[in-house]
């Protein structure tokens, strides 16, 4: 009952925390490439209900932004500006990419002044803004992987540990030759000999491609594992004294088998591929500049002490932890135990 | 009697051991005995003793002075070599070092140098001149494949030594070249008394590997080996029979020992600095420099920007002849960059004082031409230095025939989108940084512009191989103040004339003009005469935009305070160019 | 049994070969070498610079490149760096060591703490103490290891209990040995709580998995039945039983050890096998990448082999087929 309860809750908090990052044309205040140069490394714009005359107004509203001197790089709020947030704003310019380009945004304030709710970065482009956009990026390519390496690994898996024998030792040797090998070089190599007109989105979708397709041997061994204790199984063996063909076999009494494990196995592996995008963009085979992605938002903390001073800047990693810890429950529930991950038989 | 005697010729015995030990041992200072000829620095008086923790951020790769070419080797084997004349980082002049003096013949082609008398290897072996003609056989030995004698070749001849006496030598160039004696800083001499057999089996460019023994590793710079674990860290020890005395007669160096932290990251670095484990760091970058200047109340720290370097980062087009059936893109692109109005319309765009600012929070200098104002000698200060202007930009567009679509697109004459990529190399976050902003300068003019990251190599092999790119970012650092280093990159034919390798003969008036100017300075020996020479190279490079310079970053050195004599300089090795001379202040346990 | 062992045996090394052939195909696609970069240097002629390349010998065929390879393991000097100048095995054997000293220690806290909470907790199963535990090693799971590592860092300059990298502070070689021993010690700590923080969630499930599918087994409720004590069930009956999967677990956790702590040793500035690696992978020093990764493979296939050979001791089931 409680695990129940806790499969529909994580998956319902997943879907609720996906929809801003799918709609992010509605639900961003602003572009993610806009650069305002005026406000870099801009704290998150405080929301104020008193102005500074004391007078309590129910819509609340934000002050202007300054930079502190002409020439230097620190801000600070004047409070003699002020502008109300208003709901569904105009959309003040179409962002080149996006399917969806919705003429209202859902909220903002007038249209020259601003309101940064997660701060803005190193080119004052606002942060909230690039975490939902980000995020289509590094979901879509957490899906796209999580897709490829299990729908090769749900084949090579069944394969195996249904024929068995020297199938399935070349199929299991591959996969150990699969796992050891640096793959590194062959995304760099990728990478390098890419177009250059390639547009950097389609490059970054080629690259998560290659990871997805090279992936396929984790999953295949624990899909191995699931056939073959399947195989043994009473019916199926029934199934196979009947003459039944092997693809019926394989479709009818194997797969269903197998799709709770993999099912299991999406919810795990999603998270991981979303984190290998970060690593990528760390060693800049990521998203390329300036289109955003929760990886290369990311990369820019390198620096512990941008950490300490400009903490607003983890938004994308702070992201990442709600979303990677309602993936794990949703696993978690959709399983009696928690399930074996990686076991060597 | 007899017993008497054998007693007072036991205290004999003892006494002459005693003497031999404490003249063997270090913790005696050695006074500079009568014939040796040490050269007395100007300087702090310091004390001695004590231990210095700086760091790096690779292993070195080899301690040889013959094959080294990595930044950390170069770094350790300054601190245990010497050369003949030596470049002063902070004067950014030449000085006298293991050559004593030295005399010019008329022509200019004549060097004849006199060694100093009497000084000795860090292992006590005796220097004289076979030491120097072996070294200099060394480097010149086409077998041997060493980096250095690309910079003993003049006009692409190598230089001659000869010994004339026993600590006199005598080179002879080719040619006259104006800035000879700066050739010599930095070639190490070796020893010959260890290095002559290996030489003779051949065997000379494997020496002094990092694994080899302290023992092995004779040098006449202020320190010698003491101990290398791979990975963790490196130190240096005193060597006893240095030949450099401070004011007071004290033989250099200060300090007993210089200990060198292996620290992958500048992060790590910065770390390391706060908690006291590091003692100074040589640079810093510009975010971590701030990062410091905050807590500096609580540390017991020095900072210092000394302001522009010799480094210079800048855009540049791909202006390479390439094949048209392989890259026929490139070909109908590269009919734009060609066109200096492009290029200058291009460099009007940019909004420099914001990349000094966003990328490097203001501690950069901007730049127009190569020379960057820390090169007090060389930079011209009449170089035009126009703000960002996109009204100029967008009207020297518009002379050259590209005009903007409704939309907002630039189009070529031909009615094309001018659209083109920029290759980075992320692993340099601040030249990522500056293409994000050109990028975005130069969409206001309607130019649609990529950013591609591709890892360092790969940027490489694009660049000197295939041609096969449209337009980078890079920087490159000056090896020297004197503009003869860098002929390579600015005259045609050169081999790091990187945005055009094909381009062995001149193919536009400037670049011809450039090319003559530059062998003008080289063969002159009037410096004014070179500096107007190299003043309208600067003036070239600023019209007509071979490449377009941005930023020069400052640079930023941090040290405790207790470090006495510390006078970081903006050339060769920022903090610890005068290592010999830096001591504590205050007394300090190691 | 015999025959397939010897069988797997021969696999493994066949595996092993193959990712040599693969690895030294791989980092030949990649473009670029490691005297590309001299290029760059205007100080440095392309005739120095061609002559270096081909006295490595990178300008030969990929065929003849192996088979020189081939030789040089042969010798027992598995290629040789051009980077440190010198054969590659004295180079990794050091930092191999230093590297199994961080994962080993890492590997045996983190299976002295995971298998008692596990079992407890799956004892106790819907409890207080599982509840706990497994919102600890989610949150713990979704952390990645460099915020766990920059965190720790952060914390030890703060507090300077702990030393902020490296393995041994400078200068203390001539200490005595408990001295120096002790610095170790203390270098030693941080690394392996975040190594530690970042292995145990998953064993801690494992180990309760296991020991859950144990407990519902009819023969644990016949004992039960019987009256047995629960202690003596839970030593006796469950953890023979439980032990099996985590045999393999263990074996395959092998495999780990020279490749999970590359982005810890390199925050941390431990001086292992992940920065030499690292650095080896960008600047090109192809041979440095090959040997490091035909020795992760055979601790990989061993690691396997490792737990095949164990399970088969420890579980008569399989003994039977």
């Amino acid at each position: 009952m409680i695990r129940k309860n806790k499969r529909r809750f994580s998956a319902a908090a997943l879907v609720l925390l996906l929809v801003p990052v799918a709609g992010a044309g509605f639900f961003a205040p602003y572009d993610p490439i806009t650069q305002n140069r005026d406000t870099p490394l801009a704290p998150p714009t405080p929301i104020h209900f008193v102005d500074q005359h004391g007078r309590f107004h129910v819509r609340p509203f934000v002050c202007r932004w300054l930079a502190d001197d002409p020439g230097g790089v620190g801000t600070r709020e004047d409070c003699s500006q002020t502008s109300p947030i208003r709901l569904f704003v105009r959309n003040e310019r179409p962002v080149e990419g996006q399917t969806l380009n919705p003429s209202l945004r859902l909220f903002g304030t007038d249209p020259q002044e601003r309101i940064f709710l997660l701060g803005t970065d190193g080119y004052g482009r606002d942060q909230f803004s690039r975490l939902l956009y980000g995020g289509q990026i590094s979901l879509g390519a957490g899906l796209l992987a999580t897709g490829l390496s299990l729908g090769l690994g749900i084949l090579a898996g069944c394969v195996a540990g249904y024929f068995g024998s020297w199938v399935d030792d070349t199929i299991m040797r591959a996969a150990e030759i699969f796992m050891a090998l640096p793959w590194i070089y062959l995304l760099l190599a990728v990478r390098a000999f890419l177009p250059l007109n390639l547009d950097s989105r389609q490059a970054f979708l080629l690259l998560i491609g290659v990871i997805g397709v090279a992936g396929w041997a984790r999953p295949s061994r624990l899909i191995r594992g699931v056939v073959l204790s399947g195989k043994q199984r009473g019916y199926v063996l029934a199934a196979r004294g009947f003459g039944v063909s092997t693809a019926s076999i394989m479709r009818r009494h194997i797969l269903p088998q197998v799709s709770s494990v993999a099912l299991t196995q999406v919810a795990l592996l999603v998270p991981q591929y979303i984190l290998a995008e970060v690593t990528f963009s760390f060693l800049g085979l990521g998203m390329g500049e300036p289109r955003p992605s929760w990886g290369n938002m990311l990369a820019g903390l390198q620096n512990y002490y941008i950490l300490t001073a400009h903490w607003w800047m983890l938004a994308s990693g702070l992201a990442l932890l709600p979303i990677f810890l309602l993936f794990y429950s949703f696993a978690d529930s959709l399983q009696r135990n928690f399930p074996d991950l990686d076991l060597a038989r | 009697m007899r017993r008497r005697g054998r007693r007072g010729c036991i205290w004999i015995w003892i006494w002459i051991i005693s003497f031999w030990l404490a003249l063997g041992s270090d913790a005696v200072p050695q006074a500079a005995t009568g014939n040796e000829d040490v050269l007395a620095v100007a300087g702090d008086i310091g004390r001695r003793g004590g231990r210095l923790v700086a760091s790096l951020h690779s292993d070195p790769k080899c301690l040889s002075p013959i094959t080294a070419v990595d930044a950390s080797s170069k770094e350790i084997i300054g601190l245990l070599f010497a050369d003949l004349i030596h470049i002063n980082p902070y004067t950014q002049h030449t000085e006298a070092a293991l050559a004593k003096s030295w005399k010019a013949s008329p022509d200019g082609k004549r060097y004849t140098m006199e060694l100093r008398h009497g000084i000795r290897f860090s292992d006590g072996s005796p220097f004289d001149a076979d030491d120097v003609v072996f070294s200099f056989k060394v480097y010149l030995d086409e077998k041997v494949h060493s980096p250095q004698r690309d910079l003993l070749e003049v006009a692409g001849k190598p230089i001659q030594v000869r010994k004339i006496g026993p600590y006199e030598v005598e080179f002879e160039l080719p040619q006259p070249y104006a800035v000879a004696e700066r050739m010599f800083d930095s070639v190490r001499i070796l020893p010959r008394h260890l290095l002559e057999h290996v030489y003779e089996e051949g065997k000379i460019s494997q020496v002094w590997r990092t694994t080899a023994n302290p023992a092995e590793i004779a040098g006449l710079g202020p320190f010698r080996l003491k101990q290398y674990i791979p990975g963790q860290q490196l130190v240096l020890e005193r060597n006893p029979f240095y030949w450099k005395v401070d004011p007071s007669g004290t033989r250099l160096p200060y300090l007993d020992e210089i200990a060198f932290l292996i620290v992958p990251t500048e992060d790590a670095e910065v770390i390391r600095f706060q908690a006291g484990d590091i003692d100074v760091i040589s640079r810093i970058g510009a975010d971590n420099y701030d990062a410091l200047a905050r807590d500096q109340r609580a540390g017991a720290y020095q900072l210092q920007d000394l302001g522009p370097g010799l480094e210079y980062n800048f855009l540049f087009f791909n202006l390479n002849e390439v094949d048209p059936q392989k890259l026929p893109d490139l070909r109908r692109k590269q009919e734009w960059f060609r066109r200096p109005e492009f290029r200058e319309a291009v460099s009007a765009a940019i909004d420099r004082e914001s990349i000094v600012r966003l990328v490097y929070h203001n501690r950069a200098t901007p730049l127009w031409d190569q020379v960057t104002p820390g090169n007090k000698q060389w930079v011209n200060p009449a170089v035009p230095q126009p703000p960002q202007s996109l009204a100029r930009a967008t009207a020297l567009l518009h002379a050259a025939g590209f005009t903007r679509r409704p939309d907002g697109v630039l189009v070529d004459p031909r009615g094309q989108a001018v659209e083109f990529s920029i290759l980075t190399n992320p692993s340099n976050a601040q030249r990522t940084k500056v293409a994000t902003i050109v990028q975005d300068d130069l969409s206001q003019l309607g130019m649609r512009v990529h950013i591609v990251p591709l890892e360092f190599q790969a940027v490489m092999t694009r660049i000197f191989d295939s041609y096969d790119y449209e337009a980078a970012v890079l920087g490159l650092v000056s090896g020297d103040a004197d503009p003869n280093p860098e002929i390579n990159v600015w005259t045609s034919g050169g081999a790091t004339h990187l945005w055009a390798l094909t381009e062995k003969k001149p193919t536009t008036d400037w670049q011809a003009e450039i090319d003559r100017l530059m062998r003008l300075q080289t063969a002159t020996l009037d410096y004014r005469e070179r500096k107007r020479a190299y003043d309208r190279v600067q003036e070239l490079v600023a019209q007509f935009d071979p490449v377009i310079c941005v930023a020069s970053p400052h640079v930023l050195v941090a040290a405790k305070n207790t470090i006495g004599g510390f006078k970081p300089a903006v050339m060769g090795d920022y903090a610890l160019w005068n290592a010999d001379q830096l001591y504590w202040r205050l007394d300090r346990h190691p | 049994m015999i025959f397939a062992f010897t069988r797997r045996l021969a696999q493994s090394l066949f595996v092993v070969f193959g990712v040599s052939v693969l690895a030294f195909l791989l980092t030949d696609l990649a473009p670029g070498e490691y005297f590309e970069e001299m290029k760059l240097n205007p100080q440095i002629s392309p005739k120095t610079v061609a002559a270096l390349r081909a006295e490595h010998g990178l300008d030969r065929p990929v065929a003849s490149r192996y088979a020189l390879w081939v030789r040089s393991v042969a010798r027992g000097e598995f290629g040789y760096s051009f980077a440190y100048n010198c054969p590659v095995w004295p180079l990794l054997r050091t930092r191999a060591c230093n590297t199994l000293v961080l994962t080993i220690t890492a590997l045996f806290f983190s299976w002295i703490i995971a298998i008692p909470t596990g079992i407890l907790a799956a004892v106790g199963v819907g409890r207080w103490l599982d509840q706990f535990s497994a919102v600890c090693t989610s949150f713990l799971l979704s952390t990645p290891d460099v915020l766990i590592g920059l965190v720790l860092l952060a914390f030890a300059l703060h507090t300077r209990w702990f030393p902020t990298g490296g393995m041994r502070d400078a200068g203390h070689v001539e200490t005595s040995l408990f001295a120096a021993g002790r610095d170790f010690a203390r270098h030693l700590i941080l690394p392996v709580m975040a190594l530690t923080a970042g292995t145990i969630p998953l064993l801690f499930r494992h180990v309760r998995s296991a020991t859950l599918d144990v407990l519902d087994s009819p023969f644990i409720v016949a004992a039960r039945g019987h009256g047995i004590s629960r202690t003596r069930i839970l030593f006796r009956h469950v953890l023979p039983v439980a032990a099996n999967p985590l045999i393999s677990l263990f074996g395959v956790s092998m495999g780990t050890l020279l490749g999970g702590s590359l982005l810890i040793e390199v925050i941390m500035s431990w001086p292992g096998l992940g920065p030499l690696l690292l650095h080896a992978v960008l600047e090109r020093d192809v041979h440095v990448v090959i040997a490091a990764t035909v020795f992760s493979t055979l601790f990989l296939t061993i690691g396997n082999l490792l737990a095949d050979v164990l399970l088969y001791m420890a579980d008569p089931r399989i003994r039977e087929d």
